[in-house]
């Protein structure tokens, strides 16, 4: 059997890639991208730490489910405003998007 | 029979007086003035039979005085019971009161008629009666700080009386918190007292301190505090200043107020207290002679100078308050005692027959005086009597008391002491000499003002004249036989004393020593002032640098003002700077103004861009796993 | 009479409720109703919206003094305990809180009662000082008698839950008092705007809360019971070390809204810029909260701690005392020199607090009640001064009392009552404090306090040799006598002073009472 260290450092690197996408992204479509990454991530941990702690009980899968589900609704919602965002402004570049300060 | 146990009466009627003359006084008949006459006169009644039942009670026996008194306040262990108490020295002291009160409430009709604060003047003595016979009877400290107050606060309303004139108005601030400085002192000593005795009744504290209650240095300090008071109140060096400057008030205040009743009050107040200078240290006495003695010297070369006629005698006045501190200081309640109840008359007569001059003449100033003897020949002979007795020429009362002073001073102190005394017997001859020529005698110097001079009315001819009649025949209370014709046990000493009945001493060196210098000051007094006043002038040119000094009162008043202008008033400005430039604007507004800055350097951390805060949150999360782990291992 | 104790509150609270309902505006036509006529009063009624304020307000500042005089008469003084118990229930057994928990307790004791009757002739007066008021009066008189209904609801709360929140109450209308009616005044060299005094006023008091609040919390937890029940907190004996942390928050938080030196830079300036009656209830009533509440929760719940902290009260006491005196000395401004005398004043109270002597902490109660009477007064004469001249600088007038001589003559009674002339309230007050701090072992400080009442005569008589007395001065030709209305309040305002001065036994019995059952006193 494969050990449980392997999901989680494959976890571990998918979110790592993700904080580094949406760290290093400019282009707001890549940083929803690497959001997504990131809920995968602990997507993966929540099925291995189901499968493996406690095999008879379904909450960790359950809990990838709504991971998924949300990250569905979050894509919907942020595109949205991503949409609108370029149709104001041209641009989708965050940096360039500063209105909210002080 | 009305006796001694009425005598909460006595306050109790000018006070009423006064009462309705507030309320009421502009809807009475002559604004009220019968009202006030007849509550002091009553007040003099009353006392005449309070005296004789004293009297009755002296001569069946040992006799210490009545006293009555109410709870005031009592809860815990604090208890204060406010009390009359009338004895010898209190009976003395209310006979010049009553009486002189009343003859100057009467002169006051003459001399203040037309005022248009007539009413007010009638309200605003009583008053002052009330609080000085409350002053007098009190038997207890507290009751005697009040009333002590009280009378300092009618002092202020009557020499502020013409407050419309600012030198009045300054006059009556210096008045008030002058003495004001010497009760501070007073309060302090009173508590002090009463923080170890638990009481302020003056028997009992005297009970305890003689038990040995106090020890010697507490009590050295706390009567020296006590002093502080008295210095104030009766204007002692260097608490002074303020006794000629009041001056600026109607003439009968300064005749009843700083005259007769209120400035002896320091006298009345040592000599009640005189057990517990007694029982401390010696030093405390000293302080009050030393104090007595500058006192005396001061006051009787600034009257050599002085031109004012009323300053004149309110110098001459703080050279007999002098004298009774220095019997005080040596121990003599009898002299001090006998002194302050013939000068209440004679200086009472004093200013009452200058206010004729100042009535008659509407000038003070004795340079624009001069021959009036010829206008208001009555007011002169008047006028003569309270000289002489002032100077002390034997057979004026002045005489008879000075000379027990000067006995007293003589057998309790060195003879320094006593030739400085008897100098200034000299002096007040020569400046009282001064003032009756220069007022009544030679040419006259405003032909105007004599022009107009005219003789008093009776209503204020009168009690001049009684008081003149009075001021001849006072002393020869100092005798037994007089004493007893008037059913006193004796002399004076028989009836007011410390600790033991003094008899009479009557040392001829003495009286001799007294008689030749006040002759040979009256006689100075003639040859310098006599007609053109040359010699005075000439003198006063050679000796101009001191004759600067006096005239300048030496300096004392420039001092106090540059102290009040350059120090107190200066830490009062800084001290205002301070509290608004360092505590408020520095600590209070420095503080809210780092709250706004930091507010306004740190909101540029808002730089409104996504991928700064997104690293500010992941950094914060690696920091935050760091240190759970750290805390884990 | 525990429903009188009750009615302090609503009274003033439905006034403002009322007040609310009264129809308002800005530019409504005076209607006249004609009455019979009664010696010198008017003939005819004027009736509009802005009379009908005043009328109720009358009617309700009258009912307020009346029930506050009822209560410190009635008050039964023998054991000096609590009376008039009123207990309803609000909030318990949930939480953290225990079946008392936080309920609506009010009761008055001898230390009230004084206090109470206070608040009550200060806001009667004040009603009659206010009556010119015309712009937005209803607003005006809405939160003033909002302001009273707090007042009274600390000195009558049992409650610390309520005390706090009454506290609170009293202290913020203060600040729109302050912004809306009060004046800016340019003093040369620097600007007092009433938006600036209004505001440092409210955040040094709310950070005062602050530290109230923490100590208040922090008794609630060592204590344990889940109360915030004053008596019962009281019969906690509470951990040394606790007390001696936590009294310096009772005392310094109730300490700023007391005037102790130096967090007392609000006052001066809240003076300034306050009008006339808001300034009557700050410094007459208002700081005598921060006093009563160092009293009433620090002392009594942590003698020991207040032991431990009293040569600290003491000495900020004194330098209070002195401090604000030399200070008034200084200043030519009329309510600078009331404001700073108020921080001397209260400089006693806080001294006879710290004597934590039976006799000085009876004469810090009475003057608590006679300076806020004294304080009252003399707003109610730089107001009058104040409506007419437009300025309040004592250097530039001169000669009043020819022009205006009953103002001179309330004054001076409050300057004497304020130098501690015998026969008026000041006396009796400061000769107990300065004969408990003797007696409790700080003869330098009550010797001190004595020469900062010299110093308080000589600002109070400077004042009054150059505004009131000297030769009048022409220009001030047009200034008329105090109104009726204000010469009223006045008269009440010297007739308790004198009452107080001269038999200041029904104060002090009710007063000594209730003090002797305090924790830690000595006698």
């Amino acid at each position: 059997m494969i050990p449980i260290q392997h999901f989680l450092v494959l976890g571990a690197i998918l979110f790592a890639l993700g904080v580094y996408g949406v760290l290093a992204r400019r282009s707001a479509v890549l940083i929803l991208m690497s959001v997504e990454l990131m809920l995968q991530a602990v997507s993966i941990n929540f099925i291995a730490f189901a499968a493996y702690l406690a095999p008879q009980e379904f909450r960790g899968l359950i809990f990838a489910i709504f991971v998924i589900t949300i990250a569905a609704a979050e894509v919907g919602l942020a595109l949205a405003i991503i949409l609108r965002l370029f149709r104001n402004r041209a641009t989708a570049n965050v940096d360039e998007v500063d209105t909210l300060r002080w | 029979m009305v006796g001694m146990e009425h005598a909460w009466l006595l306050p109790t009627l000018p006070f009423g007086a006064f009462v309705v003359l507030l309320l009421l006084g502009p809807y009475l008949p002559r604004r009220g003035d019968w009202l006030a006459i007849g509550a002091v006169a009553a007040s003099f009644v009353l006392f005449a039979f309070m005296l004789a039942d004293l009297l009755g009670a002296l001569d069946e026996g040992h006799f210490e005085g009545v006293s009555s008194g109410i709870d005031w306040l009592r809860f815990g262990t604090f208890h204060v019971t406010l009390g009359f108490l009338f004895d010898q020295l209190a009976a003395v002291m209310l006979a010049v009161v009553t009486f002189v009160g009343t003859l100057i409430f009467i002169y006051s009709t003459g001399y203040m008629k037309g005022d248009p604060r007539y009413g007010w003047f009638f309200a605003a003595m009583s008053l002052f009666v009330a609080s000085m016979v409350t002053l007098v009877l009190a038997d207890n400290l507290l009751l005697l700080y009040a009333a002590w107050e009280g009378v300092g606060f009618c002092s202020y309303l009557l020499i502020g009386f013409w407050h419309e004139r600012r030198s009045a108005a300054e006059a009556a601030k210096k008045a008030f918190i002058t003495t004001r400085i010497g009760d501070v002192g007073f309060l302090i000593g009173i508590v002090l007292l009463w923080r170890e005795a638990g009481t302020f009744n003056i028997r009992e504290i005297f009970e305890f301190a003689e038990a040995g209650g106090y020890s010697r240095e507490y009590l050295t300090l706390a009567v020296l505090l006590l002093f502080a008071g008295a210095v104030g109140k009766s204007a002692q060096f260097p608490l002074h200043v303020w006794l000629p400057d009041a001056m600026e008030g109607p003439t009968p205040v300064s005749a009843l107020i700083h005259a007769a009743t209120m400035v002896v009050a320091g006298v009345y107040m040592v000599a009640r207290t005189m057990p517990l200078f007694d029982l401390a240290d010696p030093i405390a006495l000293n302080v009050v002679t030393s104090l007595a003695l500058v006192t005396i010297l001061m006051s009787a070369t600034m009257g050599l100078v002085a031109t004012d006629i009323k300053r004149v005698v309110a110098y001459s006045t703080l050279n007999s308050l002098g004298l009774m501190m220095v019997a005080l200081g040596s121990r003599d309640v009898t002299a001090a005692m006998f002194y302050l109840f013939v000068h209440g008359f004679f200086k009472a007569l004093l200013f009452m027959a200058a206010g004729n001059v100042i009535h008659g003449t509407d000038r003070q100033e004795v340079t624009q005086l001069g021959g009036l003897a010829a206008k208001m020949p009555q007011t002169a002979a008047a006028f003569g009597v309270g000289a002489l007795s002032m100077a002390a020429l034997i057979p004026f009362s002045g005489f008879w008391a000075k000379d027990a002073i000067l006995h007293g001073v003589s057998t309790h102190q060195n003879a320094l002491v006593t030739a400085l005394v008897a100098f200034s017997a000299f002096l007040s001859a020569v400046y009282m000499g001064r003032l009756y020529i220069l007022t009544f005698t030679g040419r006259p110097r405003d032909h105007h003002a004599y022009e107009h001079a005219h003789e008093a009315p009776p209503n204020m001819l009168l009690p001049v004249l009684v008081l003149a009649a009075i001021s001849v025949v006072a002393g020869f209370w100092t005798f037994d036989a007089v004493g007893e014709a008037l059913g006193f046990p004796g002399s004076i000493g028989k009836f007011v004393f410390f600790e033991e009945p003094e008899e009479l001493k009557f040392p001829s060196a003495i009286a001799v020593a007294s008689i030749v210098s006040v002759v040979v000051g009256l006689a100075v007094a003639g040859w310098a002032w006599w007609g053109e006043a040359r010699p005075a002038r000439v003198l006063g040119e050679r000796f101009r640098p001191i004759y600067q000094l006096l005239w300048h009162k030496y300096y004392v008043d420039e001092a106090y003002q540059w102290v009040i202008d350059r120090i107190v008033l200066a830490l009062g400005r800084v001290i205002a700077w301070f509290d608004r430039v360092v505590v408020n604007d520095t600590g209070v507004d420095g503080t809210a103004g780092l709250a706004f800055f930091t507010g306004f350097e740190l909101k540029f951390l808002q730089t409104g861009r996504l991928p700064n805060y997104a690293l500010a949150i992941a950094a914060g999360a690696l920091i935050a796993a760091a240190v759970l782990l750290a805390v884990r291992v | 009479m525990e429903w009188a104790v009750f009615a302090t509150i609503a009274v003033p609270v439905g006034t403002c409720l009322l007040l609310m309902l009264i129809p308002y505006r800005h530019d409504e036509q005076v209607r006249y109703l004609p009455v019979p006529k009664l010696g010198p009063l008017p003939d005819r009624l004027p009736l509009s919206g802005r009379y009908l304020v005043r009328y109720l307000c009358l009617l309700s500042g009258t009912a307020l003094f009346a029930l506050s005089l009822a209560i410190f008469v009635a008050y039964q003084f023998e054991d000096g305990g609590y009376r008039y118990d009123l207990r309803l229930d609000w909030l318990r057994d949930v939480a953290f809180l225990g079946d008392r928990g936080i309920s609506f307790h009010l009761a008055v004791d001898g230390i009230t009662a004084p206090l109470i009757l206070l608040t009550g002739i200060v806001i009667f007066t004040g009603v009659f000082i206010s009556w010119n008021i015309d712009y937005r009066n209803k607003d005006y008189f809405v939160l003033l008698f909002l302001l009273v209904s707090g007042v009274y609801g600390v000195f009558a709360s049992l409650d610390l839950f309520w005390f706090f929140f009454w506290y609170e109450v009293a202290v913020l209308p203060m600040y729109f008092l302050i912004a809306i009616w009060g004046a800016s005044t340019n003093f040369g060299n620097f600007v007092r705007t009433k938006e600036y005094g209004a505001l440092k006023l409210v955040l040094y008091l709310v950070a005062g809360s602050v530290l109230i609040f923490i100590g208040i919390f922090a008794t609630f937890v060592e204590a344990g019971l889940g109360t915030f029940d004053l008596p019962a907190l009281q019969a906690v004996a509470y951990d040394e070390t606790f007390q001696k942390i936590f009294f310096p928050f009772f005392m310094l938080g109730f300490g700023v809204l007391a005037g102790l030196w130096p967090f007392h830079t609000w006052s001066p300036d809240g003076h300034v810029a306050a009008p006339t009656a808001v300034s009557m209830l700050h410094a007459g009533v208002l700081m005598k909260l921060g006093a009563f509440g160092i009293l009433r929760v620090g002392m009594a719940l942590m003698p020991e701690g207040a032991h431990f902290w009293a040569p600290v009260m003491m000495t900020l006491g004194v330098t209070g005392a002195l401090y604000g005196a030399v200070s008034a000395l200084a200043q030519t401004d009329l309510k600078y020199m009331v404001g700073y005398s108020s921080v001397s004043h209260m400089g006693y109270v806080i001294m006879g607090l710290a004597s934590m002597h039976e006799i000085g902490i009876n004469g810090a109660v009475l003057q608590m009640f006679a300076h806020g009477v004294m304080t009252a007064l003399m707003f109610t004469n730089v107001g009058a001064l104040y409506d007419q001249a437009h300025v309040r600088d004592m250097t530039i007038f001169g000669g009043l009392a020819q022009r205006m001589p009953r103002h001179a003559a309330y004054w001076a009674a409050a300057g004497l009552s304020s130098l501690g002339l015998p026969g008026l309230a000041g006396f009796v007050a400061e000769l107990l404090i300065f004969v408990g701090v003797f007696r409790a072992g700080y003869p330098w400080a009550g010797a001190l306090g004595i020469l900062a009442a010299a110093i308080t005569a000589t600002y109070i008589l400077r004042m009054l040799a150059r505004a009131y007395f000297g030769p009048f001065n022409e220009r001030w030709n047009f200034l008329k006598e105090m109104r009726p209305g204000e010469q009223f309040g006045g008269a009440v305002l010297v007739f308790f002073l004198a009452f107080a001065g001269m038999w200041p036994f029904p104060f002090l019995e009710r007063i000594a009472a209730s003090v002797k059952n305090l924790p830690g006193i000595s006698q």
